[in-house]
């Protein structure tokens, strides 16, 4: 009887035993399965820094190229007065695409989330996502800027050019396809006055921010620097001729 | 017969020691289960990784050609610098380049265009517009016009008092017809996403919206002259 009974509990430990040790080399596959995702996604992180790298350098080789390419352009034209107003107006239609830094009187605009929940007078708000940020304050402030007269503008440095858009996925606001967040500087070359004016007076774009709680600068500006557009204008669809 | 029943006690215990050993090691493993879980998020990263790896590699590829054309007007221009010849020509070609970009001449290609109207239920608003052009854009549309009125990085949209709107000077109304050029596919299928599109945003608040993918659309050139009254070139 007792032999039959210690039989049993043996059989009870191995069969615990085996049980373990399955469930034991089960973790082990799965933990080794994440190693090479883990790795999988290493190399892919390294990839992409390594894309990036290359376009870094193409990119500022580019710049250089088209400085060179406009200096030429100029010793090419110096003695004939024709090809020199033509000269003249490609490097300002340059400017207009956004394909050159460009300095002048302007706006500054700094918009930043309000976390706190009150808003400039004091009050407390109902609701809370007013006081934030979005992509479509974006749009209709670059929209007001253009209406006043703007000639250039960027946001967080990215340059606003013919196919920017300003886009929203989840709580990540797009532009250029780049991630930008709060605070968002906001830079307009043009009559600086008009720029202010326009967008802060009462009923203005701004002045709507401010009301709602959003933190909202300004300032004017005799010199302000825009930033090129840290991309490549090369159109595929568009020709010439039907 | 103390002894047999001291053995039954004993074995009881170690029964249930097993058991409680067993039902640990169940949920060690439950345990190990629900953390395997988080693969799924690892493999979403992985696509993300993905795609910005696609992102930039197709931006250096755009690069590396327009770099390429550059060097070779450099080589081009100090061609003609060498030979003492008329630059004419080459700067025709690049003015005809620049005009093709800034939109002072008429254009081509394959695209989208979209017709919204309003109705008894709905008055089109300039930020209907607005939003419309920044999809189009962000569906990698080239080109846009609305009602012929060419559209830019500086262009604007508002509202006047009475009920027509301005777009960067010209006056437009109702219907609008807005012209896209870009990959069709690309274009009416993000305005077409199901609920979250533009047109079924819209179509929901009781705006007339059609959309017709053409093979080939005209969207005319700009007239208006854009001067540059305040910018300069380059660093202070």
């Amino acid at each position: 009887m007792q032999k039959k009974q210690i039989a049993i509990t043996l059989g009870i430990m191995c069969f615990a035993l085996t049980m373990a040790i399955v469930i034991q080399l089960r973790t082990v596959y799965s933990s080794t399965s994440t190693v090479p995702q883990v790795l999988v996604e290493d190399s892919l992180r390294d990839e992409v820094l390594r894309w990036k790298e290359k376009y870094d350098n193409t990119y500022g080789e580019l710049t250089e190229s088209t400085k060179r390419l406009e200096e030429i352009r100029k010793l090419a034209t110096q003695n004939d007065i024709t090809s020199m107003a033509k000269q003249q107006e490609i490097t300002e239609s340059n400017m207009l695409l956004g394909l050159t830094e460009v300095t002048g009187p302007g706006f500054q605009i700094i918009l930043s989330d309000n976390n706190t929940g009150i808003t400039s007078e004091g009050n407390k708000v109902l609701d809370i996502s007013s006081q934030i940020v979005h992509y479509d304050d974006l749009l209709q402030v670059v929209n007001a800027l253009n209406n006043a007269g703007a000639e250039a503008i960027s946001i967080n440095g990215h340059r606003l050019v013919q196919t920017t858009a300003i886009t929203c996925e989840g709580n990540i606001i797009k532009i250029n396809g780049q991630r930008i967040s709060s605070p968002f500087t906001i830079k307009a070359i043009g009559s600086p006055a008009t720029l202010s004016g326009s967008l802060t007076m009462i009923g203005g774009y701004l002045y709507i921010m401010q009301e709602d709680g959003v933190n909202v600068q300004t300032s004017q500006s005799d010199s302000l620097v825009v930033e090129a557009y840290n991309g490549v204008i090369n159109y595929k669809y568009i020709k010439l001729k039907k | 017969m103390k002894k047999e029943k001291k053995n039954e006690i004993i074995m009881n215990v170690i029964i249930s020691a097993v058991c409680i050993v067993l039902f640990a090691i169940m949920f060690m493993q439950f345990k190990t289960i629900e953390e395997t879980d988080i693969t799924a998020i690892e493999n979403m990263r992985e696509t993300e990784l993905r795609t910005a790896i696609a992102e930039w590699k197709g931006k250096y590829e755009e690069a590396l050609e327009q770099l390429e054309e550059n060097k070779k007007s450099i080589k081009e221009y100090e061609q003609t610098i060498e030979d003492n010849g008329e630059a004419s020509e080459l700067i025709d070609k690049d003015l005809q380049e620049a005009d093709m970009k800034l939109g002072k001449t008429d254009i081509y290609g394959e695209g989208i265009v979209i017709t919204i109207k309003n109705t008894d239920d709905y008055q089109i608003q300039a930020y209907d517009l607005i939003d419309l052009i920044n999809e189009l854009r962000y569906a990698g549309a080239e080109a846009i016009s609305i009602n012929d009125v060419r559209i830019f990085s500086t262009s604007y949209i508002v509202q006047l008092a009475d009920g027509l709107t301005l777009v960067s000077d010209q006056r437009v109304t109702s219907p609008f017809v807005i012209k896209a050029i870009g990959n069709q596919t690309y274009l009416s299928s993000s305005l077409s996403l199901k609920d979250s599109g533009y047109i079924d945003r819209n179509k929901a608040r009781g705006m007339d919206i059609e959309l017709e993918t053409r093979n080939s659309i005209q969207i005319l050139k700009n007239t208006s002259n854009r001067e540059v009254k305040y910018m300069k070139e380059g660093e202070k």
